[in-house]
């Protein structure tokens, strides 16, 4: 590996980032690789569940690329799960992210985030109180949480069961007087009982991306949004005029196309449920939407809509 | 005196025939016996005194007797010569009449009464025995059945030796020789496919699998219903051909597993090994070796159940048998070729939880399913034709009524019917199913319209498919085309073909 320079940033430094400065409970030193969130910029702190599933995945993806087309930083944990997904659409939406570790800065943990946490370094920074060559311990990982906060105007969770670390990070939020946003899930489903109940105790809504970064206009200069509705609007529409006349699809596979659930991935079976056809013929227009790059599969038979380019 | 009888050696799935050789002359008492002999065979003189003594067979006077079996160059092992041994010698110290044992083979083990017990393999010594113009084969009462189910040879079942000496001294024919063919059992299983509620694409992937004999991989969460549907397979399984049911019975006469009563198996075989079983046992072993589960399955169902939980020998050593249909097993002694043209069908978790992709249940890490996928090797999921996931059953499934679901009848003649068709088109081939059509015969077997070739060549250029995955999937279509009673294959069919496929990994994380 190239050679990285750490950084090592005192309390009194003046590039000690402001938005710790005032807060109690803050590390006397930082180490960082890459840079530090910009001051003046809108930063969004996304946080959720480790082992989340395809609709988490999905929208930590889309949040996070929605949020750095709109110049908004990201900053997250580069856990595996939502944390990852999330600073993976920032930077493919060409924003900047940043990654509190629960090891030192030169530490890659998990090891299967290697490429993001190069790439993170790049396009923003990696950040730790401890010191380089630290351990990842477990029982650092809840504290780094409170810097994750700290460092973010708002904090948003994506996916959380309700004994999770996330609501940690949304307490020590909430203590730092910092805004909380919570992904609405279903009823009863585990990975959405922390966010439902963070909603009820009267965190934001966070029913699109735009809902959160509305909550930010009145605070930065986060560009007009309109543009964005309209691109989605239009990118819907596209989608249905391509259905349309796509000449590799039968009628059957067009039809069926419309009963595929929107977000949530899905089996042959579950979609057999949806329509009145012979599993033989659902299943042959299963393939010609994959083959025609209307639907993915994530394995295991279960497949979903892909998002269309 | 000189005097011999023919007789047969077990070797891996080949019979050879041998001849025993008995001399009875002056000389210092003793009995000698040569002829690259196991231990099994060297203990028979022991076994041959004692009834001899039993059945009070005394030799006149004392006599050097020297048993040699030919050809030396093949070792003998098992208990079949202690028969012929006996007849040999009796013949050369006179106590049977000259010529009787002419053309005659004798298999069969002594007990120290002189009963005659029960032996492996008869039925294709009696196959050989026909083949090689046997006049008269002579069997344990015990194995009559099987050595008669062979037609146009004469066959005699002895209880004790002395039934044996009688009839080739005075022709008096033993009246337990008066057996009644026997009857074809009926199959009842007590399961139906009926009893499986929703699970639609997994029992639309099991008929595809029966009627084709493609490989079935099942994945699901625990309790979803695999190992059920696993169990009513036999229920559907296409009828033997009489020379299908020729191959399987002997095998399981060599494996020394056929009914007594029953020697022909009239229904396909359905072996469901525990994940424990060892290598071995799986495709065959021993010093020569013995056919294992693979070739016990042959023609029929090997079901592993948690194929993952398997050994990773145990599952590389299926590679070679399920594309080579035969496994060759190489022991100094030789090397050994038994049939295994089985069809896989196995059933796993998706993760060592089993609930993965459901979140709200599975947490296990992605690390934890990587490596538990892991276990199942590229090649081997390879020569899986198909894969489908069976969902956890819903409540509502549970409660509809079993009569909107197809029977085990329904399926198995809707199987039937394409089965005639499979037949129809192999007619003087050696293929038997639309998965054993060999690469090169794909375009003879499987025309295409001209919008199925146009979709095959569009997603193999775009999936980076292998060309064995590409065949894999003509002949899945092959088979579905079958059960739609279409003579070439058009891309709807081409289309649910590819569905089944097992893409590179079980399960992708993008």
């Amino acid at each position: 590996m190239e050679n990285v320079t750490i950084r090592n940033i005192k309390r009194d430094d003046d590039s000690y980032p402001g938005r710790m400065k005032m807060l109690p409970q803050m590390p006397d030193e930082l180490f960082v690789i890459g840079e530090l969130p910009a001051e003046h910029v809108p930063t969004i702190g996304m946080v959720g569940a480790r082992a989340c599933d395809g609709y988490g995945q999905k929208i930590a993806r889309e949040f996070g690329t929605a949020f750095a087309r709109c110049g908004i930083q990201v900053i997250s944990g580069m856990a595996v799960g939502i944390d990852g997904y999330s600073q993976e659409g920032a930077l493919a939406g060409g924003g900047k992210t940043f990654a509190v570790l629960g090891s030192g800065v030169d530490v890659c943990y998990p090891e299967g985030h290697r490429t993001l946490y190069e790439k993170i370094q790049k396009k923003g920074g990696v950040i730790s109180e401890l010191p380089p060559g630290t351990a990842p311990l477990r029982r650092n990982f809840p504290l780094r949480n409170r810097i994750i906060s700290a460092l973010s105007d708002l904090v948003l969770v994506i996916e959380a069961r309700s004994k999770s670390g996330s609501l940690i990070t949304a307490d020590f939020a909430l203590e730092q007087g910092k805004t909380v946003f919570a992904v609405p899930g279903r009823v009863g489903d585990q990975l959405s009982d922390g966010c439902n109940y963070l909603i009820a105790q009267g965190a934001g809504i966070a029913w699109s991306a735009d809902a959160v970064i509305e909550e930010l206009l009145s605070r930065g200069q986060v560009p007009s949004l309109k543009t964005l509705d309209q691109k989605k609007e239009g990118a819907k529409r596209a989608l249905s005029e391509k259905i349309a006349q796509d000449p590799l699809l039968s009628d059957e596979a067009r039809a069926l196309f419309y009963r595929v659930p929107e977000t949530d991935f899905f089996t042959a079976d579950d979609l057999l449920a949806r329509c009145s056809c012979p599993i033989a013929v659902v299943a042959s227009c299963i393939t010609e939407l994959l083959c025609a790059g209307y639907l993915e599969e994530i394995g295991f038979g279960t497949y979903r809509r892909k998002e269309q380019p | 005196m000189y005097a011999t009888c023919l007789s047969a050696q077990i070797l891996g799935m080949e019979i050879i025939p041998v001849c025993v050789e008995a001399d009875a002359n002056e000389g210092l008492p003793q009995f000698i016996m040569v002829g690259s002999l196991g231990t099994a065979v060297r203990e028979s003189q022991d076994r041959i005194r004692a009834a001899f003594r039993n059945l009070h067979l005394t030799t006149p006077r004392p006599l050097r007797i020297t048993v040699n079996i030919a050809p030396a160059d093949v070792q003998k092992s098992g208990t079949g010569f202690d028969f012929p041994i006996a007849l040999a010698v009796l013949l050369a110290t006179s106590r049977l009449p000259r010529g009787c044992l002419d053309g005659v083979m004798a298999v069969g083990e002594l007990s120290l009464s002189g009963m005659l017990n029960r032996i492996r393999g008869v039925l294709p010594i009696a196959m050989k025995a026909k083949e090689t113009g046997v006049r008269l084969l002579l069997v344990p009462r015990d194995n009559l059945a099987e050595a008669r189910s062979v037609e146009g040879l004469r066959v005699m079942g002895f209880s004790t030796l002395r039934e044996a000496i009688d009839f080739l001294a005075d022709d008096v024919i033993p009246s337990s020789n008066d057996m009644e063919t026997p009857r074809q059992v009926l199959n009842s299983y007590g399961v139906d496919f009926r009893d499986i509620r929703g699970q639609s694409s997994a029992k639309r992937a099991a008929l595809i699998a029966v009627t084709g004999f493609h490989n079935l991989l099942l994945v699901g969460p625990p309790g979803s219903g695999k190992s059920m549907l696993a169990s009513r397979i036999p229920t559907i399984l296409p009828s033997l051909t009489g020379e299908e049911s020729l191959e399987i019975s002997r095998i399981y006469s060599i494996a020394g597993l056929l009914d007594p009563d029953h020697p022909v198996i009239g229904t396909r075989p359905f072996r469901h090994p525990h994940h424990t079983i060892s290598p071995q046992a799986l495709v065959g072993g021993g010093k020569i070796p013995v056919p294992g589960e693979i070739s016990l399955a042959h023609r029929g169902v090997l079901f592993l159940d948690e194929l993952p939980e398997f050994s990773r020998t145990c599952l590389e050593t299926l590679r070679q048998p399920l594309e080579d249909r035969q496994i060759i097993i190489s022991r100094v002694t030789g090397s050994f070729h038994f049939p295994a043209s089985f069809l896989l069908l196995a059933a796993m978790n998706p993760c060592p939880c089993g609930f993965f992709p459901d979140r709200a249940r599975c947490q296990c890490t992605e690390f934890e399913i990587r490596k538990y996928q892991s276990r199942l090797s590229k090649p081997l999921l390879d020569r899986i034709d198909l894969r489908v996931e069976c969902p956890p059953v819903s409540f509502e499934d549970l409660q509809s009524p079993a009569a909107d679901e197809l029977s085990s009848k329904d399926i198995r003649a809707w199987s039937e019917e394409a089965r005639k068709i499979e037949l129809a088109r192999f007619e003087g081939t050696k293929i038997h199913f639309n998965s054993e059509i060999p690469a090169p015969d794909i375009g003879r077997y499987c025309p295409m319209t001209a919008e199925a070739s146009l979709f095959l060549e569009r997603t193999f250029d775009s999936s980076n498919m292998s060309a064995r995955a590409c065949h894999k999937i003509i002949r899945v279509a092959r088979t579905i085309a079958d059960l739609d009673g279409s003579e070439v294959i058009e891309k709807k069919h081409l289309t649910e073909a590819f569905l089944y496929r097992t893409p590179e990994a079980i399960s992708q994380f993008s």
